[in-house]
């Protein structure tokens, strides 16, 4: 009892005189667990926030969307549902009517011109109860609102655009209403309209109000085009599509029954969970590998400072658990220490990623309560790790003779039996020696820190890999033509129609030509189908024009595909290939059929799904001479607000768009990324800080003799704090070189192997930009190389005689 | 002189928790002298050694070594006395382990800035062929003369030996005594602290201490004895 007291008490002493290193490896702990914890919490973060949003905000089980141009009667959707025979199965309907518009926001600053959608629902009696609102700004209408020139505008088009919290939009016709909030509603939670292609909130706006008043803005009183349903937990969702399918017949137009798991913006935001998730965890375990094994280097490190008072002990015939005690008790408190802080670091990172999250994906709320579960799994091995790390160097200690415990261990256990030439200074050679001297220390160092840069190096690796990709699709769809513009048409023109003709001879266009949008899908040869969207333009004289990197647009006719489709497809340019691809067989009617074409040339947009063929093969669309949009390039000193503001006013326009907007929107989005990338280059730098603190720190006790012989012989302070720097500098170089290549395969990883899986559409390189280069090497080399400065007040007070006269 | 002290103290502690290591000392060692510090444990030899070592200061009293006031000695000064006057030689060697033994000597030069050779200074201690040698590859006693090459080959006047045979066997221990004797030999002057009185026979000068103070200075007992005449 008296020894444990007297252990107990020592301890204590141990503490007192560690309790910066103590605490700076249980911050690495805490980091590195707290950090995993946070980062691999995301994925349930988002399911539990999700599913409580959906829920909450009633999102829909099935939607019944009428043809284009088709709309029944208020009541004759809703009047279907008691004649199903599952009708007990549905809980709630809500009879919608969904016109699309141009919304035109503009505002002092700005001009935002943009295709948009009114979705007018039932507010009465606390509607509506499926897909209901929430507000962030202002409030939700009520049934007073109905049939009033009011809305909700759709949150992320507004915050995009930096909208005021109400105010007032135009919408086609010239009618001015005011919004009385910037709101939300589950089809909305990510902006992927149906239908449309690459529609964001930069490019699509949608307005949400009452029945009534949509039905007053579309000119129809009384009409609507859509149902959504919410079904009672257990229903069989499949049964009551068919049944509703089925019932659909009974209706003089045609309609199609979809599911929850049909909609763009559902599954986008679902399938964007697992996609992150897996690379947030690759960075996790990466964090607390690198945290985990750096604390474990450390500790080792302490433990193996007293293994000489072990031999002491041994020698004074104590027994090997009692000499075990005082290191395992210095694990104990990193450990329990490193754990607790851990809880808090991986709670602040929680909250900040709600922030970040918030910013991108506006949901009415978001639940990252601390998932204890996560930490726990990881925390295990922040407790274990700390002792496993004491306890191998008393296993070592208490394994050999007392003497050899109490002895210094000069040996550097064989490393020292190569190259032998003198290498000049030996104030040059001492650091390089002291390195080789204890290789193992020297590679757990290493290994600790670039495991940190590589956390550092993936995160921003992937950045500058999409950015990358964003430039690159940004550099193609300007091309030679920076001022072109794209107008998108309601439906199909004739070439040479009035309504061509009207966007020609715009004031502010000078030159116009058709295209075709069209949408179909290649087949390659081993069953890989791609959907791809077919633009049919000039490829030979028009204002633009893809971009080869194989083949040719002046030869024969044929498709031109993204290269990135060309790999996956695994053709070459000469290949044939199948293309499914609509054909117009009547004024609003076309049947899908499938052509061979041969693939003249590929081009490098990262955009697989964007495919090209020459106007001159309309015919195989049954559209010669039509087009459902034109690219223009306006008149010397017209800006794209000029056209937008001209062309809008043209019935048949529907979209004005700069050719980089989608790209700009894409920028944007992950530059709200940029958020989370930003809070972990900072997580990791205080990691880097520590291990580099701590590293030097410990140094400096290991080689206090040596320091203190250093200073004996008249050697300065300086000195001997430029060999630590060496030291530390050649530990720097290896770990960042180490980091820089861990992290590149990281990208490499991610962008070649994991994205390619979950983001198939999108061609990413991996890349690491001079940016991150300088910022790894900031923190891999200049960080470590300068952390010795720290231990210089005590090297400076260092007691000479007191370390000198250490009897060994 | 080398070395002067004049009325030196050193206190340790404030109030009644003081502990005076030394006393109201005297010395003189002039170049050329071997000279002894003898005494027991806590009788403050080794604080004496550090003091002329400039790796202490004294409470109070004088300390000039080789002309230079260390008294008030700043720092930076304290380093560059240590550099170009006083060489340590250790009980416990204190060789670098990761530099062999040529570089430890060189380690020697580099800190004086001295042109010393260091294949010179290894053969003069008898290692002139295990310079490529790390320090675990040798001898107990091998590492003291590395110890010894190290101070040699700064070039200073003083040698500080802090008892250089404490751990090797009797044997070494009088090759090692008589290496030292001859440096002193060579115009250096050579002081070495031990407890072992036997050694003392050897010394030019025993300079006794107890308690902090000089109990006696002055030729050994019975005079000095060749080195082949020591035993313990």
């Amino acid at each position: 009892m008296r020894m444990l007291r007297l252990l107990l008490v020592w301890s204590w002493r141990d503490l007192r005189r560690h309790w910066a290193k103590v605490l700076a490896i249980a911050l690495v702990i805490a980091i590195g667990t707290g950090g995993y914890a946070g980062l691999t919490s995301t994925a349930e973060w988002r399911r539990i926030s999700y599913d409580l949003n959906y829920t909450q905000l009633a999102m829909y089980d099935l939607r019944i969307d009428l043809a284009t141009g088709s709309f029944v009667e208020e009541g004759d959707l809703a009047a279907l549902i008691p004649a199903i025979p599952s009708a007990d199965s549905v809980t709630g309907i809500e009879e919608r009517l969904i016109v699309p518009t141009q919304l035109d926001a503009s505002t002092a600053d700005e001009i935002v011109l943009v295709r948009g959608e009114i979705t007018g629902s039932d507010f009465s009696e606390g509607g509506p109860h499926v897909n209901s609102y929430f507000a962030h700004t202002g409030r939700v209408l009520t049934p007073e609102d109905a049939g009033q020139p009011r809305v909700m505008v759709e949150r992320s088009f507004a915050g995009f655009y930096e909208l005021p919290d109400t105010g007032t939009v135009r919408i086609s016709g010239g009618r001015t209403l005011e919004f009385v909030a910037q709101a939300t509603t589950p089809e909305y939670f990510a902006v992927a309209p149906e239908g449309e292609m690459f529609m964001t909130e930069a490019t699509f706006g949608a307005l949400f109000t009452t029945l009534e008043t949509a039905q007053d803005l579309a000119g129809m009183p009384g009409a609507i085009n859509n149902l959504v349903l919410t079904l009672a937990g257990g229903a069989d969702r499949d049964a009551l599509q068919a049944e509703l399918t089925s019932a659909l017949d009974a209706l003089p137009v045609g309609g199609t029954v979809l599911t929850r798991d049909d909609n763009l913006s559902y599954t986008s935001l679902t399938t964007d969970i697992d996609q992150d998730q897996a690379m947030f965890n690759a960075l996790a375990f990466l964090l607390v590998a690198g945290a985990v094994g750096a604390a474990f280097n450390l500790i080792h490190r302490l433990a193996e400072q007293q293994r000489r008072e072990i031999g002491i002990g041994m020698a004074l015939g104590i027994r090997p658990w009692v000499l075990a005690f005082r290191p395992l008790l210095v694990s104990a408190q990193i450990a329990v220490l490193g754990v607790v802080l851990g809880i808090g670091v991986g709670t602040a990172i929680g909250n900040a990623m709600a922030g970040i999250f918030d910013e991108f994906i506006p949901l009415p709320v978001w639940q990252t309560d601390f998932q204890y579960g996560v930490f726990a799994r990881v925390a295990v091995i922040g407790l274990v790790a700390p002792f496993v790390a004491s306890a191998i160097p008393v296993w070592r200690a208490v394994r050999v003779r007392p003497i050899e415990a109490i002895r210094p261990d000069l040996t550097g256990r064989g490393s020292m039996t190569g190259r032998r030439r003198t290498l000049g200074n030996s104030f040059a050679v001492i650091p390089f020696r002291n390195l080789r001297r204890t290789p193992r220390r020297t590679a757990l160092t290493v290994a600790g820190i670039a495991a940190a840069l590589t956390v550092l190096v993936g995160f921003l690796g992937i950045m500058d890999s999409v950015f990358d990709a964003v430039d690159t699709a940004e550099a193609e769809s300007v091309g030679k033509q920076p001022a072109r513009i794209t107008v998108g048409f309601d439906g199909f023109r004739p070439i040479g129609s009035a309504e061509v003709a009207a966007v020609e001879e715009a004031e502010s266009v000078a030159e116009a030509e058709p295209r075709l949008i069209l949408g179909g899908s290649v087949a390659g040869e081993d069953g890989v189908d791609i959907d791809i969207f077919i633009e049919v333009v000039d490829l030979r004289f028009g204002m633009w024009r893809p971009t080869v990197t194989a083949g040719s647009l002046d030869g024969p006719p044929g498709i031109v595909l993204s290269e990135k489709a060309a790999a996956d497809l695994s053709l070459s340019v000469g290949a044939t290939v199948t293309v499914r691809h609509p054909q117009r067989t009547g004024l609003a009617s076309v049947v899908f059929v499938e052509s061979d074409l041969a693939v003249v040339a590929t081009h490098p947009h990262p955009v697989r799904s964007l495919a090209y063929m020459d106007l001159s093969q309309a015919a195989l669309f049954n559209l010669a001479g039509a087009a459902n949009g034109m690219n223009v390039i306006p008149e010397p000193g017209m800006t794209l607000a000029n056209v937008q503001t001209e062309l809008f006013a043209l019935e048949q326009v529907a979209s004005v768009q700069s050719v980089t907007a989608v790209t700009e929107a894409v920028r944007d989005a992950f530059n709200e990324l940029l958020g989370i990338v930003q809070m972990m280059v900072l997580v990791v730098l205080l990691l880097a800080l520590l291990i580099a603190f701590n590293t030097a720190s410990i140094n400096l006790e290991a080689r206090a003799r040596e320091h203190a012989t250093m200073f004996a012989f008249g050697v300065k302070v300086r000195t001997a704090l430029r060999m630590a720097i060496t030291e530390s500098f050649v530990i720097g170089i290896l770990a960042t070189g180490l980091g820089l290549a861990g992290g590149f395969a990281m990208v490499w990883w991610m962008t070649q192997i994991l994205l390619t899986e979950t983001l198939p559409d999108f061609a990413l390189q991996a890349l690491i930009s001079a940016g991150t280069l300088v910022a790894v090497v900031i923190m891999g080399v200049v960080v470590v190389t300068l952390a010795p400065i720290l231990t210089v007040r005590r090297m400076r007070r260092m007691d000479l005689p007191g370390t000198l006269r250490l009897v060994e | 002189m080398l070395i002067e002290l004049k009325d030196v103290t050193k206190r340790y502690g404030e109030g009644e928790l003081a502990v005076i290591a030394l006393e109201e000392i005297e010395l003189l060692v002039a170049e050329g002298e071997f000279v002894v510090v003898l005494g027991p444990s806590g009788s403050g030899k080794t604080t004496l050694l550090n003091i002329i070592g400039a790796l202490d200061t004294a409470s109070s009293g004088l300390v000039r070594v080789n002309e230079v006031d260390i008294t008030g000695a700043s720092r930076t000064e304290l380093f560059d006395f240590r550099a170009g006057t006083v060489s340590f030689i250790f009980q416990a060697f204190n060789l670098f382990p990761g530099l062999t033994t040529r570089e430890n000597v060189l380690f020697g030069i580099d800190a004086a800035r001295s042109d010393a050779d260091p294949d010179e200074v290894l053969d003069s201690v008898g290692l002139g062929t295990k310079g490529d040698r790390f320090p675990h590859e040798l001898s107990g006693g091998e590492q003291q003369r590395v110890g010894i090459a190290r101070a040699l080959a700064t070039g200073n006047p003083i040698l500080l030996c802090d008892e250089p045979t404490g751990e090797l066997d009797f044997t070494t221990g009088v090759q090692i005594l008589e290496l030292l004797q001859a440096q002193a030999g060579n115009g250096r002057a050579v002081l070495v602290v031990t407890h072992n009185r036997e050694i003392s026979r050897m010394a030019d000068r025993v300079v006794e201490l107890s308690s902090g103070r000089i109990i006696r200075d002055g030729p050994p007992a019975g005079g000095k004895a060749p080195v082949t005449d020591l035993h313990w």
